[in-house]
This record gives C-alpha cells, structure tokens and sequence, in this order.
C-alpha cells in the first residue's frame, strides 16, 4: 500500500465509514443544539475543524513525549487531555480575539462549547490509541501525520453531516408535520434516516 | 410546586421536571449508542450516578474556595478523578468493559456532570447537590433502561441479563434495525414524541384551549 493511498484511507473511514455523529453518536450534544440553522451550523463546523485538529496535534504530542515515556499514560490520560482541550480552547479564543475580530464574531460563542463537546475528546483519544472508539485499525499505532489526518478526517466528517441536516431542519421548518412529533422527535426521525444511508458507506475498501 | 426546597424535592425533580435526557437533552451521546442491551444500561446508568453524586458533593463542599475565572477548569479536573476511579474498576471486569469501555472516559465530557456542577452544585449546599446528582442520576439511569427494553427486546427478540434469558418473545424476525445505529436514533424519536404528546395533552386540559 503506498503512502497516499493509506493517508486516504485514514481521512475516508474517520470521515464517512465510522461518521462520528450517525455512526459513534459521538457529539450528538452539539449536534441537535446548533442543527437548527444553516448559518451556525456552519460557524460551528469552522471552529471544530480548527479546535479538534490542534487538540488532537497536542494531544499526539503529550502523549508520546511525557506520558508514555514516563509510563502514567493509562491513568493520567483523562484529566490531561481534557485540560490540554480546555487550555487550548481558552487560548485560540483569546489570540483570535486579539488578532481578527470578524473571525472572532464568526468563532466566538462556539469556542466555550467545544470544551465539553465529546467529539473532541474522542479524537484527541483516538488518534493516541487508534480503534479505542471502534473496533477498526485496532492494534494500530497512528504517527504524527496519520494522526493529525484523522482528525481533520473525524472533523470534515462532523461538519459534512452538521451542515446537511442544518439545511433539512431549515426545509422541515414549513413541512406538515403531526403536532407532536414537532421540533426534536423529527430531527432524530431525520437522523434515523441519515444514519441509514451512512451505514452503507460500511464494508467500502474493507475499513 | 412548594417554593421550599426539601431533600425529597430536589431528588424527585431530577426524575421527571428536570430529566436530563428528555427535558434538558443533555448526555444524548452515551444514551444512545450503549441502550442496545438492558445490561449494559445499568453499568452506565450505575457509572453516571457515581460520577455525578459524588463530584456534586466535592464542587459543592468546595464552592466558596473557587476562583470564578477558573471554575470550569477546576469543575473538570474534580470529574475527572472521579471518572478515572470508574474507568480503572470497570477494567477488573474485562467482559463488561470490552462493550462499555469507550463510554466511560467519555463521562468526562458528559453534559449531564459538567451542566449539573456549573448549574447546580457550584451554587447549593452539599445535601442537596448529593440528592441533586442522585435525582438527576437516577432520571438519566430509568430512559437509559425504557430505551434498551424497547430496543433488546424488539431488536432482538428476547432480554438478557447476566448470562439469563428473563424475557423471550420467541420470534423469529425480529426487526434488527432496532438495536443497529438508526434504530436509536427511531427509539429516541419515539420517546420525546410520546413526552410532546403527552405535554400537549395536559395542556389542553388544564387550560381548556382547543388548536
């Protein structure tokens, strides 16, 4: 296998065959939160490539230069990664703030939410420990550049998913729907179908 | 509703008024992809209401000591720990791990904790953030089991638990779509349209409005 071929086979299962959202149900919080308009599923989208890529890049790091070396990895992993996220999340708002005032406006108000978004967690952990969060590339271990590829993948997979479904609930906004199934039961609805099609990108070059 | 706060009222709340997956849709992600066996729930369900009573009760016993600016970070590393203790026990029971194990690190990042600590815990005396975490535990725990019912006995035809058949529909197609990716989503749909229903209906009622 060549080297650009495995690098997009890393990108195309993070990003489609094990979809974060419909596959792993990883993320749903922000999911369903900010669905609701195209506008800010996109800003969203925005910052968690930019969030998750960073996260995961430091947490490569972390990992491989102080944890494991000192072997603390397998208890310390949690509160370090999640700090790393947390400390992070806090300086990218501080810098954009500083340096480019319409990204910030852009970025801003989804930058505290990453924090506790689980989708950011898992790629920093995954792309550590390949297959922790699926039983796929298990026994596999990620360098620094198939790492950082497959959370760009994990991330482009997020939006991709995120920015279809905002332009479905804008379109299902008018659409008859019975009364009670109103507002939340018909996006998971949505979702369910979503998932559907997704399930079928499974088995695609034997990811 | 009584004004007072009572311990019972402040675990009951946690239950029904304020559940955390129904009524705040917070922790969704866990919920769904562990609801394909009833046992798996109770692991999780036991899981998050340890994590989440007992970091109420530290960030509660702590609260006048936190800086405000860095609350957040301190909220995280208290349930942090607490996740660590349960993430490093559950690996004494390799079986069960095998199937949950990727869940429990993730607690960490659960809303449920993070929104119970910021909202709840940061701001009441610590007996009723311990019946908080419980109530609200609790909640999470009883949809977590409605959904794994529903999905493990008709996704699969029949429940079991540790080892047991306790209840067999002895079917032979079951749907299996159920206990599949989509299938959780359906179920959730399901249950807040059956929530909705039910709220209108009350409504309507009480306040004798006919639309």
């Amino acid at each position: 296998m060549n080297e650009a071929w495995r690098y997009f086979l890393v990108f195309f299962g993070a990003a489609l065959v094990s979809n974060i959202l419909l596959i792993r149900f990883i993320g749903l919080c922000p999911f369903f939160g900010v669905s609701d308009s195209l506008e800010t599923s996109l800003g969203m989208s925005i910052s968690v490539i930019f969030v998750m890529t960073m996260a995961s890049s430091v947490s490569w790091i972390a990992w491989n230069l102080v944890l494991e070396p000192l072997g603390v990895g397998e208890f310390l992993y949690i509160p370090a990664f999640i700090l790393i996220i947390a400390s992070l999340v806090q300086f990218v708002e501080m810098v954009i703030k500083k340096t480019s005032p319409p990204l910030y406006r852009a970025m801003g108000i989804y930058l505290p939410l990453i924090t506790t978004n689980c989708a950011v967690f898992a790629a920093a952990t995954e792309s550590v420990k390949p297959g922790f969060f699926t039983k796929l590339n298990i026994a596999y271990h990620y360098g620094f550049l198939e790492a950082v590829v497959y959370s760009v993948g994990i991330a482009v997979g997020f939006s991709l998913v995120l920015i279809f479904f905002a332009a479905i609930r804008e379109r299902l906004k008018d659409a008859p729907i019975p009364k009670f199934f109103r507002g939340v039961p018909i996006a998971f609805i949505t979702a369910a179908l979503f998932s559907l099609a997704f399930m079928g990108f499974a088995g695609m070059f034997n990811l | 509703m009584e004004e007072k706060k009572t311990l019972w009222g402040e675990f009951k709340k946690g239950i029904i008024d304020t559940n955390p997956l129904l009524v705040l849709m917070v922790g969704l992600c866990s919920s769904l992809a562990v609801s394909t066996r009833v046992e798996n729930c109770i692991f999780m369900g036991v899981a998050v209401i340890f994590v989440l009573t007992c970091s109420n009760v530290i960030i509660a016993l702590i609260r006048k000591f936190i800086p405000d600016q860095i609350r957040i970070p301190i909220f995280i590393v208290v349930i942090a720990s607490f996740v660590t203790i349960v993430d490093l026990t559950l690996k004494t029971m390799p079986a069960v791990y095998e199937r949950l194990g990727v869940w429990i690190p993730l607690i960490v990042v659960n809303c449920i904790i993070l929104a119970r600590a910021e909202g709840y815990a940061s701001r009441n005396e610590v007996r009723y953030a311990a019946m908080d975490g419980l109530g609200i535990g609790l909640g999470y725990l009883l949809v977590l089991l409605v959904m794994s019912v529903f999905r493990e006995l008709f996704g699969t035809g029949k429940i079991v638990l540790f080892d047991t058949t306790v209840l067999d529909l002895k079917t032979k197609s079951a749907p299996v779509i159920l206990i599949m990716f989509p299938g959780a989503f359906i179920t959730y749909a399901l249950l807040s349209a059956l929530l909705q229903w039910y709220q209108l209906r009350r409504k309507r009622f009480k306040g004798g409005e006919s639309e």
